[in-house]
């Protein structure tokens, strides 16, 4: 279960809990050793000096007592006792006892001690009498049938002793503390570089294919980056030779394409001379010719985003316009809403948003049914173009991956594949993505059933004349 | 005596097919497979449009073109590999009229022809001449002068000049332009016009980085002032 929680602590909380632990050991056995030799050294050295003080007094109510001295008589003798501050005196003569001070009387004498001296023997004992520490000598006095006992207090060795644990405490807590900090600062540093390969690895799945990392001061990371680095290059290197690979494909297939329309046109010219076998199979080399001229064109064009040679060629743009004449070229019947804006100027390459409107529009003609309309609007900074049909709508399942290559929607029918290329979508998608904007799917605004494709683009930086050209 | 063009392109098969294709349009066309040879075939005789492939080994089309310009003023189409980029514009200002991305179909390009070929029209063909300071400009005989010295526009040029001119103080936008001079329509490449406009006024202006007579209004286009 620990164990559990434990590995499902992070290596750095992990790291931290090690050094406070660590911390907690060390400070422990420093107060627990530190106590106990402070204790053993004041008490013993206490316990000490109480008994001789003791022996000492002893010996002079000894010599002061004589065979019949009573215990009405004794008073003097204890006065003329050396008495320190905290030490009680207490006499017995036969059976009865005299005390100089209530903080110690016979009754605070433990009986194991009592019996010790009667036995004959002098002893010293711990004791704690109304919660204060004592320490209690007994020296038997044989010749009179007397026994001295004086009880020393050690309140302030037990004060000093209390003082040392907080302090010990203190300074524990700060060690545990202290080594806790350093566990965190050691392990942040520790893994600083991870934060750093963290970080390279996001961004190199984020399409930044340059990314690597600099070389470590530290020599023990340096195989790390080292191999982070070449595995970069070589991921680099490998979708840099697909990407050039297929740009280079579409382009040498444009020679070819070239005399394929050329001499289709050229037989298109002398259709009326052929017979209908003949024309039929003109008409499908035709329509196929048309097709594969668009799916090399669109190929050429997203391998171009793909190389990373695409770079948008910017100019001021009335999209109010731009949508009307878009419409205009366009054999479908479009329905253009564009509220009440008179003109709405943006940046933008005319002929990547012309193939992005063509290709939504021509789109929603195919696979969405029913009237066709482009909205144009303004939302702050950024300026919208959607286009919506009355068709079925598009799934939520599919609208992530409609934009993908060559996707391929089920319930949306053949939608996805623009003109029928298979990159419709995914081109539109890249022509709005190098405009900064956004695309996506969704329902019409108004509640009536069919899909609406929004782009979204920053007004942008409207350029100069001649800046762009 | 028809229409000649002249083809240059190194690939052999899209020059036969393309010239099976033009010659459907009626028209005359000559083959050329590299630069030289298209030199050599134009100096032999002169063409009345020539198509140039910008990718060709040896002298390149850039070359081909500038050479033909220093001795014509023939429309001239070039083939480009791709839209966006530095191509269009190099290929522009080396005398290029007009351009097509591979693979285009035939028909456009006889369409692009076409517009090439119009004569250049006066709006008011009872006014012989039309003066703007020291500029003149005598439509019916494609002749512009200078302060008294004629100036050599290409076809393209002088038909974008009388253009503006026919429409003295009023700016035309670089659609109309495009619509006018090149037959292209809103979705037609304003670059076509910033780089004519650029050629033309370091023909006509004292001095083409400040304008005096074909001024740009920011944001709406170009217009001729005297």
């Amino acid at each position: 279960m620990i164990r559990r929680l434990w590995s499902r602590l992070g290596l750095r909380a992990r790291i931290t809990g090690l050094y406070a632990l660590g911390g907690l050991l060390l400070s422990l056995t420093i107060a627990l050793s530190t106590l106990t030799l402070a204790r053993q050294n004041l008490v013993e050295d206490r316990e000490e000096r109480a008994f001789s003080v003791a022996v000492r007094n002893a010996q002079r109510v000894e010599n002061g007592l004589g065979a019949e001295t009573e215990i009405e008589d004794v008073g003097v003798l204890l006065d003329n006792l050396t008495i320190t501050e905290g030490s009680f005196p207490l006499l017995q003569v036969g059976d009865a006892t005299r005390a100089l001070d209530q903080a110690f009387d016979a009754d605070a004498v433990p009986s194991s001690l009592r019996e010790l001296v009667e036995a004959g023997n002098a002893g010293r004992m711990r004791v704690r009498v109304n919660g204060r520490p004592l320490i209690v000598t007994g020296i038997p006095i044989p010749d009179t049938a007397a026994a001295y006992y004086e009880a020393a207090a050690t309140d302030d060795v037990e004060d000093v002793l209390n003082t040392l644990g907080i302090i010990v405490l203190g300074v524990g807590a700060a060690a545990i503390l202290l080594s806790a900090a350093l566990g965190s600062w050691a392990s942040r540093r520790a893994l600083t570089p991870l934060g750093e390969v963290r970080l390279a690895a996001e961004s190199l799945a984020a399409g930044e294919l340059d990314t690597r990392l600099d070389p470590p001061a530290d020599a023990d990371l340096a195989s790390l980056t080292a191999s982070f680095n070449g595995m970069a290059r070589s991921l680099e290197d490998r979708i840099e030779r697909d990407a050039r690979f297929a740009s280079e494909v579409s382009h040498e297939l444009r020679s070819p394409l070239m005399t394929l329309n050329a001499s289709v046109e050229v037989l298109n010219n002398n259709r009326d001379s052929m017979t209908e076998r003949n024309q039929t199979a003109l008409d499908l080399l035709t329509d196929d010719v048309t097709r594969f001229t668009a799916l090399v064109e669109d190929l050429l064009e997203i391998s171009r985003y793909d190389v990373g040679t695409a770079s948008l060629r910017a100019e001021p743009i009335d999209l109010v316009e731009f949508v009307r004449q878009s419409v205009d070229h366009s054999p479908y019947d479009v329905v253009i809403d564009v509220g009440a804006l008179q003109y709405l100027v943006v940046a933008g390459d005319k002929r990547r948003l012309a193939h992005v409107v063509a290709n939504l529009v021509d789109n929603a003609a195919k696979y969405g049914a029913g009237e066709t309309r482009v909205v144009v609007g303004r939302e702050g900074d950024f300026a919208i173009i959607a286009v919506e049909d009355e068709g079925p709508g598009v799934p939520e399942a599919e609208r992530g991956v409609i934009f993908d290559r060559f996707s391929r929607g089920s319930a949306g029918g053949r939608r996805g594949h623009g003109t029928g290329s298979g990159l419709g979508l995914a081109l539109v998608a890249e022509h709005v993505g190098l405009h900064g904007g956004e695309i996506w799917v969704d329902e019409r605004l108004d509640g009536r059933e069919g899909a609406r494709f929004t782009v979204r683009i920053p007004i942008g930086d409207i350029p100069d004349d001649e800046e762009w050209a | 005596m028809g229409t000649r063009i002249l083809t240059v392109e190194d690939d052999e098969r899209i020059r036969t097919s393309v010239r099976l294709a033009l010659e459907d349009e009626g028209w005359t066309v000559e083959e050329a497979a590299s630069g030289d040879d298209a030199l050599n075939a134009f100096t032999r005789e002169a063409a009345d449009v020539v198509l140039i492939d910008i990718m060709l080994p040896g002298i390149d089309g850039f070359d081909v073109c500038r050479a033909i310009r220093r001795v014509s003023d023939v429309p001239i189409v070039m083939v480009t590999a791709r839209a966006d980029t530095h191509d269009v514009v190099a290929g522009l200002e080396a005398g290029a009229d007009d351009y097509l991305t591979k693979p285009f179909a035939p028909k456009e390009l006889s369409a692009r022809i076409r517009a090439l070929l119009r004569r250049a029209r006066s709006a008011d063909p009872g006014a012989p001449q039309m003066v703007f300071g020291d500029l003149e400009i005598i439509p019916e005989e494609g002749v512009v002068r200078l302060a008294g010295t004629d100036v050599h526009l290409t076809k393209t040029e002088f038909r974008l000049l009388v253009e503006l001119a026919t429409n003295p103080g009023r700016v035309l936008s670089r659609e109309v332009l495009l619509e006018r001079v090149w037959g292209y329509g809103y979705f037609g490449d304003g670059r076509l016009v910033d780089v004519h406009i650029r050629r033309l006024r370091t023909k006509i202006e004292p001095d083409p980085a400040n304008p005096r007579y074909v001024v740009t209004i920011r944001g709406l286009g170009y217009k001729l002032q005297s």
